[in-house]
């Protein structure tokens, strides 16, 4: 810190400490712009929100307070709590293949030495490719009639009847669920790459002359060097994957029978048939997941 | 084990382009893996298709103001929060980390009753103002880890040398985070790009639909005319990914600075 001799101009200012201040003035006119859009589609949307999910609002009709009534009725929608169990699964699933095969794939590229650029390329390919058009794609490899999955699967006869990947019970979690995995690791894969690349070599130099093997290494030098990352990936990640209305929307568009139903979808087929104050409740209920995640990742940014 | 994970990447990209080569005819005959039958007729349909050529209009038009605009507010934002010490700064800036952690979908609810409500909806205007609510949070987000990564002392010293504060910011500060602003421009016209559902609710009538509806209006029903999709999918998707490519420095650049330094 430059210790300056205050000119009479900045004593002047240092008395006027208020927010109208120069310095004060300027960093608001700043951000500005910035808090105008937060407050007109962000904060009133939300305020509009939670006072909609207190009514009984339809379209067109002048809503009355009802009070948590639409909760209740929320909560009493065995359509709502598929969903709202869907989502769990989806989300704990995919975050968990996302983190097994992005750090498994950080590893590969971390120990090749030539052309990583290169093939870092390839991995970002899938994170590249715009969600609607990879979900579409996935839809097509999981058809029962032209997909790639069914005609590789009867040509090398470990089935003989295709199956409906997409609009079986027993098939349709697991099919979005790899489908949106092969679309998320690759931010993962880089992420940790990078963080891999970031730990200093002479640990590990130090580490191999004590006699630690691959694994301890790995346990004790690697996995604690990108501790901060996993936690910081994985809280952004989470939020997009609560977030994944398209990549059921184009596959499954929730089905079959609510099979693949999550919150997102749920609410958008209640604003579909004009019930918003439900929708409403229902587009909320993602909050405390969205706030607990929020909160750690604010704790970790203030620790930095 | 890397030949696998690329097959594995690549796979669904060469199964886009192998079909959108076939008609739908040679689907249904021939269930092979590679390429038959191989013809430009569905890039021709496209081409020939004035609603997708409209969405895909609709589609520049809209990312690429939004992105212009998300750009501007984003740096004035990430400028100020990390080099202006003003009061209010830590409360500011926990709102839009705040914004940025919230998911899409928790507001497309109001935000369709707003639109419809100022006259905005079927528009391109509107659609700009709803995506600008997600593209400003992410881009001040990235752009407060590229403002944080400059030595502090530098502002200082330009403002020393006697330039004003929008002197040192563009003179000095700006070109240095050159590359910030480059990685905040692809992520968020990428993220504007691809969105599907504010365009699905707000925007409803077929002349201002964008992208990803046109394609998922292709379908009627539960028929999809797969080789068809597959080559408005790779005119919409083949574009985008080159540009990520070629700016792939930044993008990686980008989410480390956000998210690592951030």
């Amino acid at each position: 810190m430059v210790v300056k001799v205050g000119t009479q101009k900045e004593i002047a200012s240092k008395k006027r400490e208020g927010l109208f201040a120069p310095t004060n003035l300027f960093g608001y006119f700043m951000i500005l712009p910035a808090m105008s859009v937060l407050f007109f589609f962000f904060a009133y949307p939300l305020t509009f929100e939670i006072w909609t999910s207190l009514t009984d609002a339809t379209l067109g009709n002048d809503a009355k307070f009802v009070g948590v009534d639409n909760y209740l009725k929320l909560f009493a929608d065995p359509e709502f709590l598929t969903a709202a169990k869907n989502s769990v699964v989806y989300v704990s699933f995919v975050q968990a293949g996302k983190f097994i095969l992005g750090l498994g794939i950080a590893i590969l590229l971390h120990q090749k030495l030539v052309a990583r650029g290169f093939w870092r390329a390839v991995v970002l390919v899938p994170y590249a490719m715009p969600g609607f058009v990879a979900f579409m794609v996935w839809k097509l490899i999981y058809n029962p009639d032209v997909g790639a999955l069914n005609i590789f699967l009867t040509k090398t006869g470990i089935t003989d009847v295709p199956i409906a990947f997409l609009g079986d019970r027993t098939w349709a979690m697991a099919s979005v669920i790899f489908a949106t995995i092969w679309r998320g690791f690759p931010f993962w894969a880089i992420m940790f790459l990078a963080a891999l690349q970031a730990v200093p070599k002479e640990l590990y130099e130090a580490a191999a002359v004590d006699g630690a093997n691959a694994w301890h290494r790995f346990r004790n030098i690697s996995l604690p060097g990108i501790r901060p990352v996993i936690l910081i990936v994985f809280m952004l990640s989470t939020i997009n994957t609560i977030n994944s209305f398209e990549a059921i929307w184009l596959t499954t568009a929730g089905g079959p029978s609510d099979a693949t139903v999550i919150l997102p979808v749920f609410a958008y087929k209640g604003l579909a048939t004009f019930q918003i104050g439900e929708s409403a409740a229902a587009a909320l209920s993602m909050v405390p997941v969205a706030i607990v995640i929020a909160i750690f990742l604010l704790n970790k940014l203030k620790k930095d | 084990m890397l030949t696998l994970v690329a097959i594995f990447v690549l796979f669904p990209v060469y199964y886009m382009i192998t079909l959108s080569l076939r008609s739908q005819s040679s689907l249904w005959s021939k269930s092979t893996l590679l390429p038959v039958d191989s013809n430009l007729d569905n890039y021709r349909a496209a081409f020939e298709n004035t609603d997708f050529k409209r969405a895909l209009l609709n589609s520049v038009i809209v990312c690429g103001t939004a992105t212009a605009i998300a750009v501007l507010f984003s740096v004035m934002a990430a400028y100020s929060l990390v080099i202006l010490k003003f009061k209010g700064r830590d409360t500011l800036g926990r709102i839009i980390i705040i914004a940025f952690l919230t998911p899409g979908a928790l507001l497309f609810i109001p935000l369709a009753v707003i639109m419809a409500n100022i006259g905005l909806s079927n528009s391109l205007q509107g659609l700009i103002l709803v995506y600008l609510s997600f593209m400003v949070p992410l881009g001040t987000y990235l752009l407060i880890g590229f403002f944080r990564s400059l030595p502090p002392e530098l502002e200082e010293a330009a403002r020393i040398d006697g330039a004003s504060r929008l002197q040192a910011l563009w003179m000095v500060l700006l070109p240095l985070v050159a590359p910030g602003l480059v990685s905040v421009a692809i992520i968020t016209f990428t993220g504007a790009y691809n969105e599907l559902l504010y365009s699905l609710v707000i925007n409803i009538s077929p002349e201002m639909r964008t992208v990803p509806v046109a394609i998922l209006n292709l379908s009627v029903a539960d028929e999809v005319p797969w080789g068809r999709t597959m080559a408005f999918s790779s005119i919409a998707a083949l574009p985008v990914m080159a540009i990520y490519f070629v700016g792939q420095r930044f993008v990686v650049e980008g989410l480390q600075t956000g998210s690592v330094k951030g």
